[in-house]
């Protein structure tokens, strides 16, 4: 007995071998039936958790990239919604503009603005698109549907330095649009728009029209400068000081006209 | 039950790499043979016949998607438990050293013989570019392992270093 439990170890042995052998051998001879099922059992268990989660890493791979160029295409699509809305804009100006007459004896010569100069917190003067090639010259009054912007002060071969109203130095011969009485408009820093040179004892009231008077040759008579905003009488000024909204906004001056004599 | 639940996790893993881990692991030519390593070990550390099921089963598991070069696999992978089993027995392993030898020769004689199994017609070039550098790389990983394995290298040893 105790030979044959002796035995028995090494017996197990040779029969895990035996079955070792069987089967790679069942294997080897390829019964398409065996192997089949034996390679379907193995990936179904062991094999289809790491299939599914690789899948759905590369899912997620795809989804990232996906995302990423759909962010893309939002940003894209922003800036062109942006550009749009722009043009837009830039087309409600130009059918205000449309109706704009230039005054008898004129012709516009319609120009843009490429950039604006700042003194203090106030623009004072603008560079525009046009310039000695498209025969614009010191000197010529700018405008635009609102109103009298400014004058051209330096003439370059492609761009020119318009002078606009809210510069200090700068001075237009004006007058009341009803009454006639006239007086200087000039820009002080700190308070505004200004009619200069008015007598108290002239005729003037709030909301009153104020226009180039064509006096001194640079501005032609009858460019809607403003209109009154307040009239302030100091008993021993000879003059009053008369303050003045003005008609063009020139914060936000974009498209502007040339005014240019059909004379020349 | 319990005793087969390590042998059912590295078949998991055997997987798991064959799966996941084997495009991320591989350096140009060279492939980590996790399969091979984990047999080694197996027969470093248990018994024959443990051996040469487990490598048997892990032939089954490297080639189910190949139904038709199962077999091979599986006997190739059972004789080297079994081989590596007696070279174990004969042999002292203690060093680390004398168990990365015993892998890197596995890995290779696993990775030439996988070859002739597959089918290659540029034997000495893959031998070359493939075969010899993977041996390396695997045992390099299997150094790593056993650092961590006979605590050379602990989480405590790491701490301290940072």
């Amino acid at each position: 007995m105790s030979q044959i439990t002796s035995l028995f170890p090494k017996d197990w042995r040779n029969l895990n071998f035996t079955l070792i052998v069987f089967f790679s051998i069942l294997l080897i001879i390829d019964v398409p039936a065996v192997n089949q099922f034996t390679s379907q059992a193995i990936i179904k268990t062991l094999y289809f958790p790491f299939f599914q989660f690789k899948s759905l890493m590369v899912k997620m791979g795809t989804i990232a990239y996906e995302n990423e160029l759909l962010r893309q295409k939002l940003v894209e699509a922003k800036t062109r919604i942006a550009l749009l809305d722009e043009a837009a804009r830039e087309n409600e100006r130009m059918r205000s503009i449309l109706g704009f007459e230039p005054p008898a004896g004129y012709s516009l010569l319609p120009t843009r603005v490429v950039s604006v100069v700042y003194g203090g917190n106030q623009p004072v003067a603008a560079v525009i698109n046009k310039g000695a090639h498209d025969s614009v010259s010191i000197d010529q009054a700018v405008v635009n549907q609102q109103g009298l912007v400014g004058r051209i002060k330096e003439v370059m071969n492609s761009t020119s330095m318009v002078q606009l109203l809210t510069d200090p130095a700068n001075r237009v011969a004006a007058r009341i649009a009803d009454t006639r009485e006239m007086g200087i408009v000039k820009y002080r820093t700190g308070i505004g728009l200004m009619l200069d040179n008015f007598p108290v004892q002239g005729t003037i009231q709030e909301g009153d029209l104020i226009v180039s008077s064509g006096l001194g040759g640079v501005y032609v008579a009858g460019l809607l400068i403003g209109n009154v905003q307040g009239v302030i009488r100091q008993p021993d000024e000879p003059f009053c000081e008369v303050e003045l909204r003005p008609a063009a906004t020139f914060s936000s001056v974009e498209e502007v006209f040339v005014l240019k004599s059909d004379i020349e | 039950m319990i005793r087969v639940l390590p042998y059912f996790l590295y078949l998991l893993l055997i997987a798991m790499h064959e799966v996941i881990w084997k495009d991320i692991a591989g350096l140009y030519f060279m492939a980590l043979n996790i399969t091979a390593m984990i047999v080694v070990m197996v027969a470093t550390y248990k018994t024959e016949t443990a051996a040469a099921w487990f490598g048997f089963l892990a032939g089954l598991v490297l080639a189910a998607t190949q139904p038709t070069t199962m077999g091979w696999h599986a006997i190739l992978l059972a004789a080297m438990g079994v081989g590596v089993y007696h070279i174990r027995e004969r042999l002292n392993l203690e060093s680390i050293y004398s168990k990365l030898l015993l892998i890197v020769g596995a890995v290779l004689a696993h990775n030439i013989v996988s070859l002739f199994i597959n089918g290659t017609d540029r034997f000495f070039y893959m031998l070359w570019v493939y075969c010899l550098p993977s041996a390396a790389y695997t045992s390099a990983a299997a150094w790593v392992f056993f650092l961590f394995k006979e605590r050379i290298i602990t989480a405590q040893k790491l701490k301290s270093v940072f």
